[in-house]
């Protein structure tokens, strides 16, 4: 069976550097067969897998042959340890609707057979908020059931990671999807796993990973590769090959139960962050 | 000297040929017994197409709304649903069968309507209505894509795929029609009828040629059963006489359910029904009878009367639904007249890899000009401004002022037909069809010489 995994997460909170460094640690640690489908506009979510070849976006194809005429191989390109990798792309900012090309997109690769059953895993990396019903399609019936959202310890990022709770918690029942945790990107802020295990444990999930800040990771970024390809015995590629075990174990998938502003704020200000 | 497959190269449309995709699955919900589609968007995306259906067939039916407002468009909408089939299942104890059908607007906020359709199954199905036999069937179909054609197409193979379920073999076959008059449907059965062939019809509109009876007014309905859908996963093969609308769901059975599929023709003319009958022997293994023979003879009696004296080398244009246009196009061409300009429109890519057109672009020795994403100024700009001299035009009534203003007779074919009486009552398809399209067209080319004072004579001595 192929799980079907969306990550969420405040915008810069490194979703898309997760998701790479997670899926090519998967696939190099634990002998998976991954799927990432980069549901951002800005397509920018398979740099790292595919060594930084940019990708024909799938809405380019679209515009220039119309629908019918996409082929699996016009969109999908393999990199990293033959993780296929899929960009929706979408509008420049400002124009159009970038939520209805992640529908289209992710419509198109379902009616193509692109989620293949040899799969063990499909990431749909979403970029930030769950702003409108088409950044909430990959967690709409019968597509992604577990969602990790991404966030650390700063106040922004867990106001994100509460109303990405409210969103999924509206499609909790008519879709089934649920969360499977919150990974923590640290950030380095003080008293960072603290406040994520309080707000994790609040709204009935758990911090699946405390990724702790690396610079190798930028390091590899420059180099157009993930920690796992660049540098296979780093210490950072093996925290991603933990997370990866812990997304492979995972149980624990809850309808979480986000926080009110008041709750929120209370938390915040116990942990000293205000300033 | 030969066939041409253009696109409309202006941008923008004047004057559209074609409305759009939850059109398409409208005509095909109302084809279902006990069935009240609701349409998941603006009240017009109900109002207009309903009217234009209504129009069409001059009858009475229902189609629901989700009615969205302004409000809806920010917040999402999909409580209007809820509450739609809520009102739907309390309103009309009888209804069965809910296609949830979207809209444009609907599929841009990014309504769930699949979700919706689970949370109603869990909540409010087994609580308010524990018991009742309920299908909730979402179809999607964004106005912004594609056009009615495969609105229809879409919608047929969602019913299909809802219902279809595997069982024992039931000896039937699967006759898909495509976008079709209640007279077509007619036509269809009783060829079928006349080879003994048992056949599941999609869909059995023949009832929306209703009458008025004693007890009161009549408001129509389908009256294709849920056990005809369910046992299209059991029948010995599918006809889908539409490759445009109807195939989706011919290749969904032979897919899933191994039911073989066969594609075409839409049998228009002689010789497509001709092919569609010999199709329908291979298929079963029937024969086909001479009470055929004899029908496919009046049929050849009453064209040989009209076709080289009044029909031959006479200038076309024709537009309509893909296959019908290019059916049409073909029994033209075997009536020795010239089909100059075909209008398709939409913008359908696998346009051009349709055999038939194929064959067109092969074999046909004038100019003949197919046109994509065709609008009416395609047609009118051509009469007014490049010299195009027609003498018939085919199609529906939305040219009609083509027509009058041009003063080019006109012979109303396809969906909607609403400027002429009872045209839904007569069949194209089948040589009944191909008789009375043939003596349409001699007709309305009679009178327009009569109008015309064009050698009128020649009609005292035919």
């Amino acid at each position: 069976m192929t799980r079907k995994l969306a990550i969420y997460g405040k915008g810069g909170i490194g979703k898309s550097t997760t998701t790479q460094n997670t899926a090519a640690a998967l696939a190099h640690f634990h002998n998976k067969k991954i799927f990432i489908h980069g549901c951002d506009p800005k397509a920018d979510s398979t740099r790292l897998i595919l060594n930084g070849k940019p990708q024909q976006t799938l809405m380019d194809v679209l515009r220039d042959k119309g629908a019918e005429k996409i082929t699996n191989d016009m969109v999908i390109r393999s990199g990293f340890m033959d993780i296929r990798c899929v960009e929706s792309g979408g509008p420049e900012p400002g124009v159009g609707c970038a939520g209805r090309g992640v529908i289209t997109a992710i419509d198109l690769m379902e009616a193509n057979k692109a989620y293949t059953e040899d799969l063990d895993f499909v990431f749909f990396d979403v970029l930030g908020d769950v702003v409108c019903g088409g950044f909430a399609m990959p967690i709409r019936d019968g597509k992604a059931q577990e969602v990790y959202i991404v966030a650390s310890g700063e106040m922004m990022a867990i106001y994100a990671a509460n109303n990405i709770c409210k969103g999924l918690t509206k499609y909790a029942k008519q879709s089934g999807v649920r969360l499977g945790g919150i990974i923590c990107n640290s950030r380095k802020v003080d008293g960072e796993k603290e406040f994520l295990e309080e707000f994790t444990a609040a709204i009935g999930t758990k911090m699946i990973h405390f990724v702790p800040r690396d610079n190798i990771v930028q390091k590899a970024e420059f180099n157009k590769k993930t920690v796992t390809e660049f540098d296979p015995a780093a210490n950072q590629a093996l925290e991603y090959a933990e997370l990866g075990r812990k997304i492979i174990e995972n149980k624990d998938f809850v309808i979480p139960r986000p926080l009110t502003m008041d709750q929120l704020e209370n938390m915040v200000t116990k942990y000293g962050l205000m300033d | 000297m030969s066939c041409e497959l253009l696109q409309k190269e202006r941008t923008g449309v004047i004057n559209p040929i074609f409305t759009c995709q939850p059109a398409g699955a409208q005509y095909a919900s109302i084809g279902i017994r006990e069935c009240i589609g609701i349409v998941h968007g603006g009240q017009g995306c109900v109002m207009f197409v309903r009217l234009l259906i209504s129009q069409h067939l001059k009858e009475s039916f229902e189609i629901a709304s989700s009615s969205l407002h302004e409000d809806a468009a920010v917040f999402g909408a999909c409580h209007r649903v809820e509450e739609g089939v809520d009102v739907l299942l309390m309103r009309y104890p009888d209804v069965k069968v809910i296609p949830i059908i979207s809209t444009c607007s609907t599929e841009i906020i990014g309504d769930d309507i699949d979700g919706v359709v689970r949370k109603l199954n869990e909540e409010l199905l087994p609580t308010k209505y524990p018991g009742r036999e309920v299908h909730l069937i979402p179809i999607h179909t964004p106005s912004f894509v594609g056009s009615m054609v495969n609105g229809y197409d879409v919608a047929v193979r969602d019913f299909v795929k809802y219902f279809a379920t595997k069982g024992e073999p039931n000896g039937k076959l699967n006759l898909i029609t495509g976008w079709v008059n209640p007279g077509d449907v007619s036509a269809l059965k009783h060829l079928l009828a006349e080879m003994e062939v048992d056949a599941t019809v999609l869909f059995e509109i023949e009832s929306f040629d209703s009458p008025t009876m004693p007890d009161g007014n009549h408001v129509s309905h389908g009256d294709t059963t849920i056990e005809d859908l369910q046992g299209t996963a059991n029948a010995i093969g599918t006809l889908a006489l539409n490759r445009y609308e109807g195939a989706k769901a011919a290749k969904y059975l032979e897919e899933k359910f191994a039911v073989p599929a066969v594609i075409g023709p839409t049998p228009v003319g002689i010789r497509n029904t001709d092919a569609f009958l010999a199709r329908v022997k291979e298929m079963t293994g029937k024969p086909i009878p001479r009470s055929l023979v004899i029908e496919r003879g009046i049929a050849i009696d009453a064209l040989t009367d009209l076709v080289h004296m009044h029909l031959a080398d006479k200038r076309v244009a024709i537009y309509a639904n893909p296959d019908l246009a290019i059916a049409l196009t073909e029994f033209c061409l075997d009536l020795e007249m010239k089909p100059l300009v075909v209008l398709l429109g939409d913008d359908n890519p696998f346009y051009e890899d349709d055999p038939r057109i194929k064959r067109l672009r092969e074999n046909v020795d004038f100019p003949m000009e197919i046109i994509t994403n065709a609008d009416f100024w395609e047609l009118e700009d051509r009469i007014k401004n490049r010299g195009l001299e027609l003498d018939l035009i085919l199609g529906h009534s939305k040219g009609r002022f083509i027509s009058i203003d041009y003063n080019i007779p006109m012979v109303r074919v396809g969906f909607p037909t609403y400027d002429r009486a009872g045209i839904f009552r007569h069949p194209v398809v089948g040589y009944a069809g191909a008789i009375y399209l043939a003596e349409q067209m001699a007709n309305a080319i009679f009178t327009d010489m009569e109008h015309k004072k064009n050698k009128e004579w020649i009609l005292n001595v035919w």
